[in-house]
């Protein structure tokens, strides 16, 4: 390689000098000593005058290895910093000293610093990949093929396949590096790599790893060669995991053409990650028709024969990187095959699989070998090629795939494999996540594909064996579980944490199971009451002698598996009856006798012992309570009372007439048994909140899921609010004591559930008379207790307080509840409280958490109330929340709290926030009367002007929001989505604000401009995009604008106050050319810098033309001057502000940054 | 004698009408309890069980309102807690004695005379320098099972 410096000597001693500074720093920080003057000292590298000189010096010729690696550093950072003024000539020599370098010293120790110059070699040849003619690119890499193809000997050839994988690696988006450029050239660049040279580089790998192959066979693992084939390999796994976009279009069309045995990869995929490989047609000569399959498989074969005795080779990088690429090369699927009724796919399927046999045939073996100490890889990856292959194919293919090669199906191979893994998992008997653990999840995953419902019109029948297999792995999964539960009866509650949170943990894995059993229903549904009847007898029997807690948890996990399997989460929607239960069990004719309504009576009449208080305390512990809150909560939602003929419009007139399915809907139904239930589970309820104090799960289960699922449809409220146990619960709730003991958010979701049975009264009169009879005892409390004469010394006491809040969280429960035909009556509820919350405020000014709920109910209330409101009722709910807001305000403003402990002072902040965030809502709420609004009257002269509320809203409590306060996200979030919408939405009101409010406004939007979240800035910039649009529009039009707000003034002190447009210009300016910002930003600051330009244009004339004075070096200058000059000429640009010239200064904004920003920056 | 006993029986009294029972599940953050007699705000609930079928226990985390010391209790949840009285009065502050002491003014015109600075310095500094400038400043006393104590000082500044 020629010399690249033109060596004069004083140049030599400068680099020679600089050489031993940056040596000595690294050895320095090495050695620990002084590391923050070192790292000054390297970074300082970064500004030298030859910088790129020095740093080719340093790597030519340093011998410490970290001196290199900062060289190389340095010359990546300041290159891409730089690259806009690089000649060309420059580029081209940086990109091939790089490649030169790292061939070079192929063979030396260090390898991270090759490492590092090969990746900084990738950077740069990307960062001018698209100013490169085609003719450089291929000259680059035709150097980088020799090397890779083994012409420069083997070590190079490995550098040259590292080479390409750091090049693939960044010019694939996804783990590409930030290089200030947007996104755009990002995908410029991916595009013309995918479309020029991916099959290329994959061809050089594939010759690479066969140049070597014959060494690899004969000769130990430890040569070169084999590392070189495994960078080979893993170079090819890293294209295949390429985001293939151009076969995508062809791909689609395609659809319709081959869709007979393979799904479409339209498929729900599951935990673990399942990516489809598509290169598109392109590549079949390549991966498909060229043996090169063929060649790998038996790659991995013959090493592995060859490595039996070697237990740890599984593990070994080169086999870890052969099977993930097999793995890789089995998600192949798209327009790579042609359309020819899928075979050609499916032979290719065949192929995979029967390579990979022997990793997971014969399970048993396999498994033992694992217990012995085998490495589990090769079985788990093994699971994943079965899970691959579930997801490109039908079942019926699925099964047919292995039988072509041996006996077996491939559905009774993964059944026995499942089993083996179960069997595992049970006589392993930790709860550590061993190898079983992974497998049966991956299994698992593979059954949901294969059982997954499908879309309507795709073939998912399931052959016979299936059936069978699915019966069989559910009979081991459901005995495997019950062995766990009993195991774990005995352990300490304490890490269970939220039953809600470990049911949803165990979701997943839960309806895995439903669908497994749901294949076999024949067998699956009599076999879990067999098992439940097992435990009820045990139990009954056993009762007051044996203890009963391993049953117990049987019938825990018993129950959460069941509630899977007889119903799906609806969501908040209805769920159907699943299809399998309502189409099998054809020739069952009496409801009773369906295997369905059996196993469901059987639970809910063992779950009506609970209401005997004996019994209850013999067995139903709170857990098991909670599994069966759970499990009727779920279960009613899809059984009780269905609407019947609910699907009767699909015209399914085959199904319709089967009565073993009208049998099994109409049993639970209005008017059968429905009824008869819904006591039942009221009764329930009602024993859960008062016979089990304390137990704040199953109350919050109750609360939250199970009486909300019996008020959510209206047909069952009807039937619901005859009921004598509604009416005792009712009653308990409307004027006893005794559910005052549920904490307060239950307090809120029992007040809003008892509410939305409403619904099923007869009409609205009936139903805000129900709200009032509900509520009534409630307000009046709180009226009565709010004038009695000694509330100052009765309001303080324990007792008061509680009653209060239990009261304020039911009002506040209702007050969510709100819907048009009890709205009326809720409104009366909230307007009668109305000065007992104001005194009440008053009175428990110091009590925090008081405080808080009657914001909160006051939020909620406006929340539900305020669309309805006519007029009138309008201005009363409006003055009433500017009373609050003053009143909250006057005992907060100058507050100072004393206390001695940090901890108690941060709470206090933390309620100070959370506070402040309802104000902030409640004014979100009444802003939104301006937006919907369902009353009837429309007379403008009555009519409350929101905006002008909302202003005065914002000007009493932003005074009381600190910056301190403003580091809490969601209340900064909260405060600038409230400011901007209110600027955008009312612009004009801004000209009408005093001084000081409007000084605020400012204020906090400087402060917004220049916070770290995005969405924050964003918002600002929206703010202020309007702000001077309006300005510029009412100018035009010969209006006031902004008026004095835009002009400056003199203010109090006699100094001059620039106005708000030309600040914030100047602010936006700096922002752009000199400050760090994420690229996203620049878009939306366009759109603010565009009108406020316009508005401003002396102003930005001259903050231009300073900044041209201001740049020293006549070359940058007249860049300068140009860019400014484009910016607002080119591209056509006039001086209305619409839609298209916004997008052009987009575009010209995009072009000025690039232009200018790195010289500006670095100056 | 019978004095003696009298005195501990009243002092029970004493204490029993300032604290009230409250059912342990339904005490929450930010609420208040006694722990170990002292008066505590409730800085952290857990709840947990007694085996998996056992029943709920809740763990609280309390800060003693008065010396700030952490204190800690478990209490089965269907149990009942004592739930301290806890007062807030505010008064407008007339003076400041040379040995430490503050003079307030009451509502009804009497001036209260038996209560310390409090013994933080920036605390101090805050409420004698604002003093010391002429401003209106209303302090609110906490008090709870018979101790009382500064928490919060307001400038209502001159109007």
């Amino acid at each position: 390689m020629q010399n690249f410096f033109n060596g004069r000597p004083e140049d030599l001693v400068h680099f020679q000098s600089t050489m031993q500074t940056i040596e000595h720093a690294c050895s320095s920080i090495q050695m620990h000593t002084n590391p923050a003057v070192a790292e000054a000292t390297i970074l300082s590298l970064r500004q030298s005058p030859q910088l790129y000189q020095t740093c080719k010096f340093i790597l030519e010729n340093s011998q410490v290895a970290n001196a290199r690696f900062q060289a190389a550093a340095a010359i990546r950072d300041v290159a891409i910093r730089e690259w806009g003024i690089l000649s060309a000539d420059d580029k081209r020599s940086l990109v091939s000293f790089c490649l030169c370098f790292v061939i070079q010293h192929a063979s030396s120790p260090d390898a991270y610093v090759q490492g590092k110059v090969s990746a900084v070699g990738a950077q740069l040849m990307k960062r001018g990949w698209l100013d490169f003619m085609e003719s450089e690119q291929e000259a680059f890499l035709s150097e980088v093929q020799m090397a890779v193809l083994g012409n420069h000997g083997v070590a190079a050839q490995f550098i040259g396949i590292n080479f390409l994988e750091s090049m693939v690696s960044e010019f694939s988006p996804a783990t590409s590096t930030a290089m200030g450029l947007p996104r755009e050239f990002h995908e410029q660049c991916r595009a013309s790599l995918e479309l020029h040279y991916l099959k290329k580089f994959y061809c050089w790998a594939q010759e690479a790893a066969f140049s070597v192959t014959n060494k690899v066979v004969e000769c130990d693992s430890s040569v070169l060669e084999v590392k070189v084939c495994d960078a080979a390999l893993r170079l090819m796994f890293q294209i295949m995991n390429w985001d293939f976009q151009l076969s995508k279009n062809a791909h689609e069309r395609a659809i319709n053409v081959f869709s007979s045995g393979l799904r479409n990869y339209v498929v729900l995929l599951k935990k673990s990650e399942c990516i489809l490989v598509q290169p598109g047609s392109s590549w079949r000569d390549v991966l498909i028709s060229s043996g090169h399959i063929g060649w790998l498989l038996s790659l991995y074969g013959t090493l592995r024969q060859k490595s039996s005795f070697d237990t740890y080779w599984l593990d070994s990088p080169f086999a870890v990187s052969a099977r993930q690429l097999i793995i890789q090369l089995c998600s192949l699927t798209g327009t790579i095959f042609p359309s020819d009724n899928g075979q050609m796919q499916e032979l290719h399927l065949v192929q995979m699989l029967s390579g990979i046999i022997q990793w997971i045939h014969p399970p048993d073996i396999i498994s033992a070998a694992i217990e012995n100490g085998k490495s589990e890889s090769e079985l788990l990856d093994g699971c994943r090629v079965l899970l691959y292959i579930a997801t490109l194919t039908t079942p019926m293919v699925f099964d047919k795939l292995l039988k072509s090669i041996s006996p077996l199906g491939t559905l009774s191979l993964l059944s026995s494999l499942t089993c083996e893994v179960v069997k595992a998992r049970m006589a392993e008997n930790t709860k550590e996540e061993t190898w079983s653990w992974y497998a049966r999840d991956i299994l698992l995953d593979t059954w949901t594909t294969i059982l997954q419902p499908p879309d309507i019109g795709k073939d998912a029948e399931l052959p016979p064996e299936g059936i069978r297999a699915s019966a069989c792995v559910f009979n081991l999964i459901v005995e495997s579980e019950l062995k766990d539960a009993s195991a774990s009866a005995f352990d300490d509650g304490d890490d269970s944490g939220l039953p809600q949170a470990s049911i949803s943990a165990m979701d997943e894995r839960l309806s895995s199971y439903a669908l497994l059993a749901r294949a076999a229903v024949d067998v699956t549904i009599p076999l879990l009451t067999k098992l439940f009847s097992e435990r009820f007898t045990l139990l009954y029997h056993g009762r007051g002698t044996s203890d009963p807690t391993c049953t117990l948890e049987e019938l825990y996990s018993l129950l959460l598996i069941t509630g899977h399997v007889l119903a799906d989460d609806g969501e908040g929607e209805t769920p159907l009856v699943p299809e399998a239960l309502q189409a099998h069990f054809v020739d069952i004719l009496e409801a009773k006798q369906h295997p369905v309504v059996v196993l469901s009576c059987s639970i809910i009449k063992f779950a009506e012992q609970s209401l005997d208080p004996e019994t209850r305390a013999a067995y139903f512990s709170p857990r098991l309570m909670e599994a069966v809150i759970w499990f009727l909560a779920r279960w009613s939602d899809t059984y009780l009372m269905p609407l019947e003929g609910g699907r009767q419009s699909d015209g399914d007139c085959q199904h319709e007439s089967q009565p073993s399915k009208k049998a099994l809907l109409s049993f639970f139904g209005e008017h059968n048994q429905g009824k008869l239930v819904l006591d039942i589970i009221v009764k329930i309820s009602m024993t859960t909140l008062v016979s089990y104090p304390g137990e704040t799960q199953l109350q919050e289960l109750t609360c939250c899921l199970l009486l909300p699922a019996v008020v959510r449809r209206k047909n069952v409220c009807a039937h619901l609010v005859t009921l004598d146990s509604w009416h005792n619960l009712a009653n308990a709730f409307a004027n006893g004591r005794s559910l005052f003991s549920l904490t307060a958010t239950h307090q809120r979701s029992l007040a809003e559930n008892m509410i939305r049975s409403a619904a099923g009264m007869r009409n609205s009169e009936a139903s805000n008379q129900y709200v009032r009879d509900l509520m009534g005892q409630m307000t009046s409390y709180l009226v009565d207790i709010s004038s009695d004469s000694n509330l100052k010394s009765i309001a303080q006491q324990p007792d008061a307080i509680l009653s209060v809040s239990c009261l304020l969280e039911r009002l506040r429960g209702a007050a969510r509840a709100s819907q048009p035909r009890t709205q009326k009556a809720i409104f009366e509820m909230g307007i009668s409280v109305m000065k007992p919350i104001l005194t009440l405020l008053e009175i428990y000014k110091h009590e925090s958490a008081v405080v808080y709920m009657l914001l909160k109910f006051v939020v909620d209330w406006v929340d539900g109330q305020i669309v309805f409101l006519e007029a009138k009722d309008t201005t009363i709910v409006v003055s009433f929340c500017m009373q609050l807001l003053q009143l909250y305000s006057s005992h907060n403003i100058g507050k100072i709290s004393l206390s001695l402990s940090s901890s108690l002072l941060s709470e206090e902040r933390t309620e100070k926030y959370k506070d402040l965030r309802a104000l902030l809502q409640l004014l979100k709420n009444l802003c939104s009367k301006d937006l919907v609004d369902f009353s009837s009257d429309s007379s403008e002269a009555e009519r409350t002007d929101i905006a002008q509320v909302v202003y005065l809203g914002l000007h009493i409590v932003t005074p009381l929001i600190s910056l301190e306060l403003l580091k809490y996200p969601k209340l900064c979030r909260d405060y600038f989505e409230l400011l901007s919408h209110m600027l955008e939405v009312y612009p004009e009101k801004v000209a009408q604000l005093n001084n000081e409010a409007f000084a605020h406004i400012v204020g906090t939007l400087d402060f917004g401009i220049h916070h770290q979240d995005t969405e924050i800035v964003n918002m600002c910039l929206r703010a202020l995009n309007v702000l001077a649009s309006y300005h510029y529009k009412e100018r035009g039009a010969g209006k006031e604008g902004l008026g004095s707000h835009a002009a400056g003034m003199m203010d109090q002190g006699g100094k001059w106050q620039e106005g708000i447009l030309s600040r914030f210009l100047q602010a936006l300016l700096q922002l752009l050319l000199f400050e760090d910002y994420s690229t996203e930003l620049v878009s939306s600051a366009a759109d603010a810098l565009f009108p406020l330009i316009l508005c401003e244009q002396g102003l930005y004339q001259r903050l231009g033309h300073e900044l041209i004075e201001r740049q020293m070096n006549p070359q940058l200058k007249s860049r300068l001057a140009n860019a400014l000059q484009c910016l607002t000429s080119s591209n056509e640009l006039s001086s209305t502000l619409d839609r298209i010239n916004s997008q052009k200064f987009r575009k010209n904004l995009y072009a000025f940054l690039g232009e200018v920003r790195g010289f500006l920056r670095t100056m | 004698m019978s004095d003696e006993e009298h005195h501990f029986e009243s002092k029970a009294d004493a204490g029993a009408s300032k604290t009230y029972p409250q059912q342990a599940g339904t005490i929450r953050k930010n609420g208040y309890i006694v722990i170990k007699g002292r008066p505590c705000k409730v800085v952290e609930v857990s709840t947990s069980k007694t085996g998996k079928h056992g029943h709920a226990k809740c763990h609280f985390v309390g800060i003693d309102i008065f010396n700030a010391k952490k204190l800690e209790d478990i209490v089965p949840s269907s149990h009942n807690c004592d739930v301290p009285h806890v007062n807030r009065t505010d008064y407008q502050l007339i003076d400041i004695s040379e040995d430490g002491f503050v003079s307030l003014l009451t509502e009804n015109g009497n001036t209260k005379d038996d209560l310390r600075l409090p013994t933080d310095d920036s605390l101090l500094t805050q409420i004698k320098d604002g003093f010391g400038e002429g401003k209106d400043l209303v302090v609110s006393v906490m008090s709870a099972m018979g101790e009382e104590q500064i928490c919060a000082l307001k400038d209502i500044g001159p109007k």
